[in-house]
C-alpha cells in the first residue's frame, strides 16, 4: 500500500491555536520586548522551515504601508502628546505619538507575521482534512477547500492561456511592461474560463457527493497525538485566559 | 440477451437546448439490463454528449431546456415533460447512474492533493472507512497500472493519465450504471488493454455499461447493444448488420519524401517542467526534415507532449541541443492535447484573429470554410461539439502557415469527415515544403499519414 505524503508533524489546529493564543496574549501583554520576541521566534521558526525570505518579503508588503499610516496618523500629526519635539503647521511629533505608533506597529507586525508563519507552515490539503474530519458542519470542508484551491487554479488556468496566447505570437511576460500586458490580454479571457470551467466541474462535484451532507470520511491522516490534544487545549484556555489575567488588574484601577 | 429485469430504462421522446429551433434528441429508447453492454455510435454533433448528460440526469440544467421523457430506475418512474419541472437529486441520481465526460478532467475534483486521495472523493463523501478505501483504491490501481501515479498531483498528470484515473475514480463510486464517453481515447495500447478487462470485469459484475463512441474500437467487444446516432434520433443496428468501420489503417501517403533541411533537431536533449526536478524526457534524438511527417508514439507520460511543447518553444531545453529551421517559436504551430488549454475567446472568429495582424486577417473565412467551420465565426467555441473544437484549435494554428506543424493527440473526438480534413491539413502543409509532427496512439492514423514513427519510452523505463 502506498504511504501519503507527510508535510509536518503537527495538526494544522494546533499550530493555528498556539498562534492565536500567542496573538492574544503578546496584544494585551502590550510589551515592546514581548513583541520584539515573538517576532524574532517567528523568524527563526520561519528560518527552520526555509521560509525567512518569504516570510520577510511577504511581511514588508503587507506591514510596511501600515506602519507607514501609524506613523503618519500618531506620530506626524499627534494632538494630544505634551512633550513635544518638533512642530511646523499641521506637522505635530510628540514622544507619546511616537510610541503609540511603535506600540501599535509592533501589534500589527505581531498579528501579520504569525499569520503569515502559519500559511507557510500549514499544508493547505491538511488544513482541509483536519476540517472535514472534525465536527465542523460537512459545508466548512468544501467551502475551505473550494476556497484555497481557488488561486492555485486560477494561476495555472493563466499560464495556459498565457502559453494559448505565445502560441499566437504574444510573448510570455518579461519586465513591468509585460506583466501589464499580459494582465491586459489575460484577464478576461481568465474570468471567462474559470466560469466556463466551474459550470462544467460543478455538475460533477455534485454527483461525486459534494458537499457532504452525512458521515465523511477522509483518505488523508492529518497528524495528531494526545499530547497535542492537550496542547491545543491549554493554548486555548490561554488565548482566553491570558489577556482577561493581564487585563483585569487595569480594570479593576479604574474601577 | 436477457440478464432480468432492467436496472435502467428510458423513453425520450425529445430534448431541446434553450433558444434552438430544433430538437437535439428525439425518439430514442434505452433498456439496461445488468451487466449489458450498448454501444452508441455517432458523428461528432450527433448528440452523443447530451445524450449521455441527459442520461445521468446533468440536462435540463436551466429552465428553457426541454426534456420530454420517462425513466425507470430502481422501480421509481421519473417523468419529465413540458411545463413539468423536475428536480434531480444529483448525489441520488449519481449512485444509480455515473458518467464519464468527454473531457475527463471535469470529474476530477481538482481540490486533492494526490491521485490516491483524488479516487478517494467519492468514497469519502459517501462515508467508507479509510482502510476499505485503502483497500480498493490500491487494488483498482494495481488493475489499471495506476500504481505509480498515486502520489502524483492531479494536475501534473497527461491527457491519458488523466482519463484514466477519472475513469477508476468513476469505476470507485460504483454506480450500476456507467455512461462512457469515448473511455478510450488518448490511452495507449497497454491502457486500452487493461480498461477494456476492467468493463468486462464490470460487466460481469452486473454493471450495465454504455458506450458512446464516434469510432467502433476494441471497447466495444462483445456489445448486447450496438445503435447508432444520427442528428440526434438512434436507431438500432442488428449485430450481423454491423457496418460501422474500425478505425482503418490505411496505406502511408507517400507523395511526399522527405527534403534534406531540418526543420527540427533534438539531439541528446532533456527536457522537463519548471518546478519539477525531475526531467519528463532525456537523451532525446529526433529529427525532422523538410517534406516529411514523423510520428511520436510512446506510452501514457512518456514525454511526447513535452517534446512538442519544446519544439513550440513553451519550455526551455535542460540539457542538450535543440536546432530548428525556423527562428525558435517562430514558424512553428502547436495543435494542444486539449482544446480547452488552447481557445481563450468569446467567438470562433475572435479567437483566430487574437494577434493577427490585419493582412492576414482577412484569410479567416478561407481557413475556417477549409476546415468545415464555415459559418461558425460568431459562435462561441464551448458550444461547438468537441471535434469542431478541435479543429477551431487548429485553424488557430493555420492561419499563421507554419513551415512546422505540431499536433498533439490530433484525431481525438474527430470523426470520418474530421479525419479526412486532418489528412489533407497535413498534406497541404507537407505540399508547400513544411513538416508535420504528430504525437498520438492512433496507431493507425499514424501509420496512414506518417512516414516513419519515433517511438518514445517514460524516463524510468528508457533509463533502464
Amino acid at each position: 500500500m502506498h504511504q501519503l505524503p507527510r508535510t509536518g508533524r503537527l495538526h494544522p489546529f494546533t499550530v493555528l491555536v498556539l498562534a492565536a493564543a500567542v496573538v492574544a496574549i503578546t496584544t494585551a501583554a502590550g510589551r515592546w520586548w514581548l513583541h520584539t520576541a515573538v517576532l524574532a521566534g517567528c523568524l527563526l521558526l520561519a528560518a527552520r522551515a526555509k521560509r525567512a525570505g518569504k516570510l520577510v518579503r511577504l511581511g514588508a508588503v503587507i506591514l510596511v504601508p501600515a506602519w507607514g499610516s501609524h506613523l503618519l496618523i500618531h506620530g506626524l500629526i499627534d494632538t494630544g502628546g505634551g512633550h513635544v519635539l518638533a512642530a511646523a503647521g499641521p506637522l505635530r511629533i510628540t514622544t507619546e505619538g511616537l510610541v503609540t505608533a511603535g506600540q501599535l506597529g509592533l501589534r500589527t507586525g505581531v498579528l501579520v507575521v504569525a499569520g503569515l508563519l502559519c500559511s507557510m507552515l500549514i499544508d493547505r490539503h491538511d488544513l482541509v482534512a483536519a476540517v472535514d474530519l472534525s465536527s465542523a458542519p460537512p459545508q466548512a470542508g468544501y467551502l475551505l477547500a473550494a476556497t484555497l484551491s481557488l488561486l492555485p487554479r486560477l494561476a495555472q488556468r493563466q499560464r495556459a492561456i498565457g502559453q494559448a496566447q505565445a502560441l499566437r505570437g504574444i510573448p510570455l511576460a518579461a519586465g513591468p511592461r509585460g506583466w501589464w500586458r499580459s494582465v491586459r490580454l489575460r484577464s478576461v479571457p481568465l474570468v471567462l474560463s474559470s466560469v466556463q470551467d466551474a459550470a462544467d466541474r460543478s455538475a460533477y462535484l455534485a454527483a461525486r457527493g459534494f458537499p457532504a451532507k452525512g458521515a465523511h470520511t477522509r483518505l488523508r491522516e492529518v497528524p495528531d497525538s494526545p499530547a497535542q490534544c492537550w496542547v491545543r487545549r491549554v493554548a486555548l484556555g490561554a488565548m482566553v485566559l491570558g489577556p482577561v489575567a493581564l487585563l483585569a488588574p487595569t480594570w479593576v484601577g479604574q474601577g | 440477451m436477457s440478464r432480468g429485469n432492467p436496472l435502467f430504462e428510458v423513453e425520450l421522446e425529445r430534448f431541446r437546448y434553450s433558444g434552438d429551433g430544433d430538437d437535439t434528441l428525439a425518439g430514442i429508447g434505452l433498456s439496461l439490463e445488468a451487466g449489458s453492454l450498448t454501444v452508441i455510435v455517432g458523428d461528432s454533433g450527433s448528440g452523443k454528449s447530451t445524450l449521455g448528460a441527459v442520461l445521468c440526469g446533468m440536462l435540463p440544467r436551466h429552465d428553457g431546456e426541454e426534456l420530454e421523457a420517462v425513466f425507470e430506475i430502481q422501480g421509481q418512474t421519473i417523468r419529465h415533460g413540458t411545463g413539468k419541472s423536475v428536480r434531480i437529486d444529483p448525489v441520488g441520481w449519481a449512485r444509480h447512474v455515473g458518467m464519464l465526460p468527454q473531457d475527463a478532467r471535469h470529474y476530477l475534483s481538482g481540490v486533492r492533493e494526490t491521485v490516491a486521495e483524488e479516487l478517494a472523493v467519492g468514497l469519502e463523501n459517501a462515508g467508507v472507512p479509510r482502510a476499505q478505501m485503502h483497500a480498493r483504491i490500491t487494488a483498482l490501481a494495481h488493475r489499471l497500472g495506476l500504481g505509480e501515479l498515486l502520489d502524483r498531483d492531479p494536475e501534473t498528470l497527461s491527457g491519458g493519465q488523466e482519463r484514466l484515473v477519472a475513469l477508476a475514480a468513476l469505476t470507485l463510486d460504483g454506480a450500476p450504471v456507467l455512461i462512457l464517453d469515448e473511455p478510450l481515447a488518448g490511452l495507449d495500447a497497454a491502457a486500452s488493454a487493461r480498461v477494456a478487462a476492467l468493463l468486462q470485469q464490470l460487466r460481469a459484475e452486473g454493471t450495465a455499461l454504455v458506450l458512446l463512441t464516434r469510432a467502433v474500437d476494441g471497447s466495444v467487444d462483445g456489445a448486447d447493444h450496438m445503435l447508432r446516432l444520427r442528428a440526434g434520433r438512434c436507431e438500432s443496428v442488428p449485430g450481423e448488420q454491423i457496418s460501422i468501420p474500425r478505425n482503418e489503417v490505411s496505406a502511408p501517403d507517400r507523395r511526399h519524401s522527405p527534403g534534406t533541411a531540418a526543420l527540427l533537431e533534438f539531439s541528446a536533449a532533456e527536457l522537463g517542467y519548471p518546478g519539477s526536478a525531475a526531467s519528463a524526457v532525456t537523451g532525446l534524438d529526433l529529427l525532422v526534415h523538410a517534406g516529411e511527417c514523423v510520428g511520436l508514439a510512446g506510452p501514457n507520460g512518456s514525454g511526447k507532449s513535452t517534446v512538442l511543447k519544446t519544439a513550440a518553444g513553451l519550455l526551455n531545453l535542460r540539457a542538450g541541443v535543440l536546432r530548428q529551421g525556423t527562428k525558435r517559436g517562430a514558424g512553428v504551430g502547436l495543435l494542444l492535447q486539449n482544446p480547452a488549454d488552447q481557445l481563450f475567446e468569446r467567438t470562433v472568429h475572435r479567437e483566430v484573429a487574437f494577434g493577427l495582424p490585419r493582412s492576414t486577417a482577412v484569410k479567416i473565412p478561407e481557413v475556417l470554410e477549409s476546415l468545415g467551420l464555415a459559418g461558425t465565426g460568431e459562435t462561441h467555441p464551448y458550444e461547438l461539439p468537441a471535434a469542431a473544437r478541435r479543429l477551431v484549435a487548429l485553424a488557430t494554428v493555420l492561419i499563421r502557415r507554419p513551415a512546422l506543424l505540431l499536433l498533439d493527440e490530433p484525431t481525438e473526438a474527430l470523426d470520418a469527415g474530421g479525419l479526412e480534413v486532418l489528412r489533407a491539413v497535413i498534406g497541404k502543409v507537407l505540399d508547400r515544403g513544411g513538416a508535420v509532427l504528430i504525437a498520438s496512439h492512433d496507431e493507425g492514423f499514424l501509420i496512414g499519414v506518417a512516414g516513419r514513427i519515433h517511438r518514445m519510452q517514460p524516463v524510468a523505463q528508457a533509463a533502464r
